[in-house]
C-alpha cells in the first residue's frame, strides 16, 4: 500500500506540471479556437529564458559575484557546519542561488510573454477572420522555427539550472514503507496548482475572463458587444506564454535543459484532448490521472511501457468521448 | 623473323611499354583521403565541433612524419547533423569525388548499420566510428567496420568485474530506452550471474527528460550497492546521481564511455554542485592529461598547444576526440602495414591488416599492448572522478574481456 502511495504521489507531482502546461493550450483554444501545436516549444523557450537569466547572465564577467552565488558571512558560517547533501545543506544552497533564481524567473516570464505577444501580433492577428485551420497550420510551422531558433541561440547541449525551491529530501514512513519525496517537486506541484487555480478564477470571475468566454462563444457577437477581440487574443497568448515560462523553468529544473523539452507539448496535447480542449477542470483531472498512470506503469512495467500505456488510455477516452471527458460538444447551427 | 634496325627499335619500344606499365600503374597517388561525417549541427554539435579539428591535426602530424609510404594524407569533414541518412549521403559523395578514399569515420551506430550493406566491391571502404555497439564487432557480417576499443557489452563486463573485485553483491542497471541503452543488457545479466552479482533492478528511462523522482525512488527501493548507467551522453545520468545523493542513497554509480567525459563532469560540478564526487566508470583510453610514457599524446599536446591556442582544445582533448584519433591511428597503422607488404590500399587489404593487428603499441591510448579481436579491442580501465581535482583518475588495472 505504501509503495502504491509513493508512485501515486510521484504521479500527482508530474500531473500538476502537465496541468500547468495544459492550461496554456486551453487558454489559447478558449479565446481563439486555435489548437496551439507549438505550445511545447513555447515552454521550451521559457526554459531557455530561465537558463539564460539564471545561469548565463549571472556568469558574465560584468555581473556582480553575488548574483551568481550569494555568500553572506552568516550563510557561509551556517553552511560550514552542515554535512554535504543534508536537507539543510540543500536549503543553504538554495539561499545562495536565490538572486539568480529570482532573476531567472522574472527574465523568463517577461521574455516569454513578449515572445507570445510577438507571435500573436505577427503571425496570428493577420489571419483573424480567416479559417482557423490556417492558424493551426501556422502553429505547426512554428514548431520548426522555434526548435531551430533555440538550437541556434543556445546550442543543443543539455545543461543544468538551479531549482526554484530547496530540493531537500523528504522521507517518511507510511503503511510500513519509506516514502521518498523531493522537496522541490512538492513545491513545484503547489506552484503549478496555485497558478492553475488563479487562472481558472480569473477566467470565471474577472471582466477579462468574461471577455475570453464571450469571444470563445462567438467572435462577431463579442465584437458587437464592444469587446476588443484582438486584445482577448493577445491576452490569451500572453497568459499561455507566461504560464509556459513557469512550466518551462520547472521542467528544466527536473529534467535539465535541452531542445527535447519541446516534445512535452505533444504529450500534454494528448492529455488536453482527453480532458476536453475547452475545459480547465477536465484538463486538471486528465493531467493528474495520466501522471499517476505513468508513474504506476513505470513502477510495475518499466520505462518502455511508461511511454505507451498512458496514451493508450488517452486514445480510449477520445474514442468513447471525442470531445474529451469534460469538453463541450460543438453544436453547428444552420 | 629477321631482325633489322626498325624491328629492333619497335620491339624495344614494345618491351619498354609492357615492362613499364606496372610501374605506371603503381605510380603513387597524389594523396590518400581520410573522410568523416560529424555532427557539426544538431543535438551533438558540441561534440562534433570539438572532434572536427583533430582530423587536421592528425593530417599535419602524419604528413610531417612522411605520410603513408611517402604519400601524404588529406582529411575532409562533412556535417551530418547526427542524421544517419545525411552521413550516408556524405559517404556516397566522398566515394564519388575522392579517388583515393582509404578510410571513413562515421558518427553513429545508426550510420554504421545503414552503410554496412553498401560496403561491397568498389564501394567498400575501411570504416571506424564513434560507436561501440556490440553488433558492429562482427567481422563475418561487417568485415570493413571496426571498433577502436571495447564494445558496450565489454564495458559492462569490465564494470562488473570491478564490482566483484570490490566485493559488491548487488547491482542496478539503469539505461535509456534506446538501442544504444539496451545493447549490453542481456550479456550484462549473464556476466553478473556468472560473477555471483545479483541484478536487483533493470530500469529503462527516456534518453532525455526522464522522470527522475520515480527512477530514484525505484533505485532506493531496490537497495542496490552499485548502479551502472548506460545509454546517455550529457543528461539523465547527472540528475539521477544528484537525486540519489540528495536522498542520501549509499549506491555507487558507474557509467560507460559516453558518460565519462571530463568536460561534462566539470560542467555538472560547476552548475549543480559536487555530487559527482566518486562517480566512476569504464574508459578504454587514458585521459589526455595522463600523458607520461604516451608519445602519441605528447605529440598531440605539442600540436594542440600551438594550433588550438585559445580554444577548449588547447590543453585538453576530450575522450570523444581520443576515440576518433585512436580509430584513425589504427587505420594508419593498417595502411603502413599494407604499403610495407607492397599491396595496394584496397578496402580488403586494409580490413585484413586491421584484423591482424597484434600487440599494438598504441603510443598512449591503451595501457598495455593491444590486439584486434573480432574487430574490437576489449580493453578498459575503471576511473573515478574527483570534484576537488576535476580529474578522472584510474582505480583499477587495465582489464580485458
Amino acid at each position: 500500500m505504501g509503495q502504491i502511495l509513493q508512485y501515486v504521489i510521484n504521479g500527482l507531482m508530474s500531473g500538476a506540471i502537465y496541468a500547468l502546461i495544459g492550461v496554456g493550450i486551453v487558454s489559447v483554444y478558449k479565446a481563439t479556437k486555435v489548437v496551439n501545436f507549438a505550445h511545447g516549444y513555447l515552454i521550451m523557450f521559457g526554459a531557455y529564458f530561465y537558463y539564460t537569466f539564471s545561469v548565463i547572465v549571472p556568469g558574465m564577467e560584468i555581473m556582480p559575484d553575488w548574483l551568481a552565488s550569494w555568500q553572506p558571512e552568516w550563510l557561509l558560517a551556517w553552511k560550514a557546519g552542515l554535512p554535504m547533501f543534508s536537507p539543510m545543506a540543500a536549503v543553504a544552497d538554495w539561499i545562495a542561488n536565490l538572486p539568480r533564481i529570482g532573476l531567472g524567473l522574472v527574465g523568463a516570464m517577461v521574455c516569454n510573454t513578449l515572445l507570445g505577444l510577438l507571435i500573436e501580433r505577427v503571425l496570428m492577428r493577420p489571419l483573424m477572420g480567416q479559417s482557423t485551420f490556417a492558424m493551426i497550420m501556422i502553429t505547426v510551422g512554428m514548431i520548426s522555427i522555434l526548435s531551430g531558433a533555440a538550437s541556434l541561440i543556445w546550442s543543443a547541449d543539455a545543461d543544468f539550472v538551479p531549482h526554484i525551491s530547496p530540493n531537500a529530501p523528504i522521507r517518511f514512513t507510511l503503511f510500513g514503507t519509506t516514502i521518498f519525496l523531493f522537496g522541490a517537486d512538492l513545491v513545484n506541484m503547489i506552484i503549478a496548482l496555485l497558478l492553475f487555480a488563479a487562472i481558472v478564477a480569473m477566467v470565471r470571475f474577472t471582466t477579462s475572463g468574461v471577455a475570453i468566454r464571450a469571444t470563445a462563444e462567438d467572435q462577431s457577437t463579442a465584437y458587437s458587444m464592444g469587446i476588443s477581440v484582438p486584445k482577448v487574443f493577445s491576452g490569451a497568448w500572453a497568459l499561455a506564454s507566461l504560464t509556459g515560462a513557469i512550466a518551462g523553468a520547472i521542467l528544466a529544473t527536473r529534467n535539465g535543459i535541452s531542445p527535447s523539452l519541446g516534445l512535452f507539448g505533444f504529450s500534454v496535447l494528448a492529455i488536453v484532448l482527453m480532458g476536453g480542449l475547452d475545459s480547465y477542470g477536465g484538463v486538471l483531472i486528465a493531467s493528474l490521472v495520466i501522471g499517476v498512470i505513468e508513474a504506476l506503469t513505470q513502477w510495475k512495467l518499466g520505462g518502455d511501457w511508461a511511454e505507451v500505456v498512458p496514451y493508450v488510455a488517452v486514445l480510449i477516452v477520445i474514442l468513447i468521448r471525442p470531445h474529451g471527458l469534460f469538453g463541450q460538444k460543438e453544436v453547428e447551427r444552420i | 623473323m629477321k631482325m633489322n634496325r626498325r624491328t629492333m627499335l619497335a620491339s624495344s619500344a614494345a618491351a619498354v611499354s609492357v615492362l613499364g606499365t606496372p610501374a605506371l600503374l603503381k605510380a603513387a597517388p597524389k594523396d590518400y583521403v581520410i573522410a568523416a561525417s560529424l555532427p557539426m549541427t544538431g543535438p551533438f554539435a558540441t561534440a562534433g565541433q570539438l572532434v572536427s579539428p583533430i582530423f587536421k591535426m592528425i593530417e599535419v602530424i602524419t604528413n610531417a612524419n612522411g605520410g603513408i609510404g611517402g604519400v601524404p594524407i588529406r582529411t575532409t569533414v562533412d556535417d551530418s547533423g547526427y542524421v544517419p541518412q545525411n552521413a550516408l549521403a556524405n559517404y556516397q559523395r566522398s566515394l564519388a569525388t575522392e579517388e583515393n578514399l582509404v578510410y571513413y569515420f562515421g558518427d553513429s551506430t545508426g550510420f554504421m548499420k545503414l552503410v554496412a550493406p553498401e560496403l561491397k566491391g568498389d564501394n567498400a571502404t575501411l570504416m571506424g566510428s564513434t560507436s561501440f555497439a556490440s553488433e558492429l564487432a562482427n567481422p563475418a557480417e561487417n568485415p570493413y567496420q571496426y571498433l577502436s576499443g571495447p564494445t558496450y557489452q565489454d564495458q559492462f563486463d569490465i564494470l562488473l568485474q570491478n564490482i566483484k573485485a570490490q566485493g559488491g553483491t548487488t547491482v542496478a542497471f539503469i539505461y535509456s530506452n534506446t538501442e544504444f541503452g539496451r545493447d549490453p543488457l542481456e550479456t550484462g545479466r549473464k556476466k553478473a550471474e556468472e560473477l555471483g552479482i545479483k541484478v536487483v533492478l533493470e530500469e529503462a528511462t527516456k534518453p532525455q527528460g526522464a522522470d527522475i523522482p520515480t527512477h530514484v525512488t525505484k533505485l532506493a527501493q531496490s537497495g542496490a550497492e552499485y548502479c551502472i548507467m548506460h545509454g546517455y551522453v550529457s543528461s539523465v545520468w547527472p540528475q539521477l546521481i544528484g537525486g540519489a545523493k540528495q536522498f542520501g542513497l549509499p549506491t555507487k554509480f558507474m557509467g560507460t564511455f559516453w558518460g565519462m567525459e571530463k568536460l561534462i563532469a566539470d560542467k555538472v560540478t560547476a552548475q549543480a554542485g559536487p555530487f559527482l564526487d566518486g562517480y566512476s566508470g569504464v574508459m578504454p583510453y587514458r585521459y589526455f592529461y595522463d600523458n607520461a610514457d604516451a608519445p602519441r599524446y605528447q605529440a598531440y599536446a605539442a600540436f594542440a598547444k600551438k594550433a588550438f591556442a585559445g580554444t577548449p582544445l588547447e590543453n585538453y582533448l576530450p575522450t570523444w576526440a581520443l576515440e576518433g584519433l585512436c580509430s584513425i591511428e589504427i587505420a594508419l597503422d593498417a595502411m603502413r602495414t599494407t604499403v610495407e607488404a607492397d599491396k595496394p590500399l584496397t578496402a580488403d587489404n586494409l580490413a585484413e591488416a586491421v584484423a591482424n593487428i597484434k600487440d599494438w603499441d598504441s603510443g598512449g591510448f591503451f595501457g598495455p599492448k593491444v590486439s584486434m579481436n573480432h574487430n574490437k579491442m576489449g580493453v578498459g580501465r575503471v576511473y573515478s572522478y574527483s570534484t576537488e581535482t576535476k580529474l578522472f583518475t584510474p582505480t583499477s588495472d587495465w582489464l580485458t574481456t
